[in-house]
């Protein structure tokens, strides 16, 4: 299968911080992948690096099969939408649409013109005279004009108000329904993307804690109900994520590795909320992310 | 690339033609009615005649009518000293902004994931600006040097601080300094009114040191010395920057300084006369820069400034490829 994003041991380091540590992970191509952590996690961070606005401090990434960074063959492939979707505010659509033919080798003056069009935003207007929605919009437009094999998009809808966000969400997910494009979104929110994407990325204090397609992470992941019991080691369990314990019951949220087979637990299905979150609550510096199904 | 320079710039463009012109028609008609001055006074007439000689016999100069030229036209001329500060202000709103607001509005983030490497982009930027910046302080510095014409020739010669900064290739060279100066200190601050700041704190500083301490060394100092009593005085008029005065006693220590004292020698014994204090064989010494120093001095200082503004490009290309994210 081929890979959209592959990282060993990425890092990057600013001054005594380290951002991002020991990162390892992969995104197959075709996958709409859902990047999430809290603020500071790391996203931005990785998502920087991927599009070689940043270099890393260790370790290796491969971007579409190449190395980012000064890359302009791989720029012309990727779409970039970045933190707060930066346009030049005393630019309009068009003139932005504009720079867009001349700055890119590949280039769809039309769909960006009609992206625009469509959703009734002024092309000649000022974008600083946007609403923010309509200039996330106008931001998705430049990032797919490239007709992009990997897109991007760093906290798009963070500042976005909730109706603005479903409609960015709609826009987006129309545009790449082909399945030709990899899609990798972040949010601090899983709620914006739960919806729509295929595969998690969860990252938290600059480590990788969750890594692997939607359905293989829900159906692997149990909890269990029984009678109270510390420290236990379950039959077809292989590692507990997070625990809580009343006098006389023990909750347990586990990765399976087999069929739990022992009476004494009930297996009750997560739902992928819960299993962000337990993740984000309990997370593991140095936690295994090998064996997750791909 | 060279379309979104243009586009991003052209409105600053704009307010430097509107500035040259406001600058042209304050000081065309006064220029013009400067130089007519000038000669139909007389005065250029009289300058002509003195010649270059180094001294002067007794009554053969032309200070009254220069003091007349200088009492007309001193106050313009000290306004027109103000356009030493318009290089600072290209760079201010023209450098310190070039990387700084790209930072800071965070779109180096759309422009430098296109199909463009930062190289090039920071290059036609880059390019672009200082292009404009050339034909501005170009056009700014032959119109000032035009205006001073009189001015420099009537007093005290375009070597004289201030008058040598707005005139020539210098101010050229000042130009492309401030505006290089300020895209440094936008890739090291990263915001605009900081790199403002800096950029206006080392655009002063630099200036002042050499115009107050270095630029009198660039080349030999000359030495000129004339008697307490006597009547031959040094030719004023040859524009040159004399910039330390004095008295020496015959054996050569320096009695008193910054003044100079003439006595013909009819009154020269006089007790009470102000020449009875230095004794025999004393006399007057000007350290100085000829007024034939002009252009070489304009070439050292321009050149200085110059390599400078190319270095801290340099530099500011390094911070964008490599430090920036």
């Amino acid at each position: 299968m081929s890979m959209a994003l592959e990282a060993h041991g990425l890092g990057k380091r600013y001054r005594r911080n380290w951002a991002l540590r020991d990162c390892s992970l992969h995104l197959p191509a075709g996958r709409i992948a859902a990047l999430v952590g809290p603020n500071g996690a790391g996203k931005s961070t990785l998502l920087n690096m991927a599009v070689g606005l940043l270099r890393p401090t260790e370790g290796t990434l491969r971007v579409l099969g190449q190395s980012p960074g000064g890359n302009r063959d791989l720029m012309d492939r990727i779409g970039f939408v970045a933190q707060d979707t930066p346009l030049y505010p005393d630019f309009t659509a068009t003139e932005l649409i504009t720079m867009g033919a001349k700055l890119n080798r590949r280039w769809d003056t039309s769909l960006a013109r009609e992206r625009v069009e469509r959703l009734g935003i002024p092309l000649d207007r000022r974008t600083g005279e946007l609403s923010g929605g309509q200039r996330a919009q106008v931001a998705l437009a430049l990032a797919l004009a490239k007709r992009p094999e990997l897109l991007l998009l760093d906290e798009p809808v963070a500042s976005l108000d909730p109706l603005a966000r479903r409609e960015f969400m709609q826009v987006l997910m129309g545009s790449v329904a082909d399945g030709e494009t990899t899609v990798l979104l972040s949010s601090h929110l899983l709620g914006d993307l739960e919806r729509v994407c295929d595969y998690l990325i969860v990252l938290q204090a600059a480590h990788v804690q969750l890594l692997g397609g939607v359905d293989e992470l829900v159906s692997e992941h149990k909890t269990l109900v029984g009678p109270r019991r510390e420290r236990a080691s379950i039959a077809g369990v292989s590692e507990i994520v997070r625990e809580s314990h009343t006098d006389k019951q023990t909750t347990l949220l586990v990765r399976t590795d087999g069929p739990i087979l022992d009476p004494a637990w009930s297996v009750h299905d997560v739902t992928l909320e819960d299993l962000v979150l337990a993740y984000l609550a309990y997370p593991a510096p140095g936690r295994a992310i090998l064996g997750v199904a791909q | 690339m060279i379309w979104l320079a243009w586009r991003q710039h052209r409105k600053q463009g704009l307010f430097a033609v509107v500035g040259l012109a406001v600058l042209a028609a304050l000081l065309v008609p006064t220029g013009i009615s400067m130089h007519h001055t000038f000669t139909d006074s007389g005065l250029a007439e009289c300058l002509r005649k003195l010649g270059t000689a180094e001294f002067l016999k007794p009554g053969a100069d032309c200070d009254s009518l220069s003091s007349v030229f200088t009492n007309q036209y001193g106050t313009m001329a000290t306004l027109g000293m103000l356009s030493v500060f318009l290089p600072l202000l290209v760079g201010l709103f023209w450098g310190a902004p070039l990387v700084a607001r790209e930072l800071e509005q965070g779109t180096h983030r759309l422009v430098w994931t296109q199909g463009v490497s930062r190289l090039r982009w920071a290059l036609v930027k880059f390019g672009l600006v200082l292009a404009g910046t050339l034909i501005v302080s170009v056009c700014y510095a032959l119109l000032l040097s035009w205006w001073l014409e009189p001015l420099s020739q009537a007093g005290q010669g375009r070597l004289a601080e201030l008058n040598f900064d707005v005139q020539g290739v210098a101010p050229v060279a000042y130009t492309l300094y401030a505006v290089a100066l300020g895209i440094f200190a936008g890739t090291v601050w990263r915001r605009v009114l900081p790199a403002m700041a800096a950029a206006l704190i080392g655009f002063l500083a630099l200036r002042f040191v050499l115009l107050l301490g270095v630029r009198a060394h660039f080349l030999p100092i000359s030495e000129r010395t004339y008697p307490v009593i006597g009547q031959i005085r040094p030719n004023s008029t040859l524009g040159d920057w004399i910039y330390s005065v004095g008295i020496k006693d015959a054996s050569g220590k320096v009695v008193a300084a910054n003044q100079q004292i003439q006595c013909a020698p009819a009154v020269a014994g006089n007790p009470n006369g102000p020449c009875a204090a230095f004794g025999p064989g004393a006399y007057n010494f000007q350290l100085y820069q000829p007024g034939g120093n002009f252009w070489p001095i304009q070439f050292i200082e321009a050149g200085l400034f110059t390599a400078l503004a190319a270095v801290l490009l340099y530099l500011a290309i390094r911070q964008i490829r490599t430090r920036i994210a």
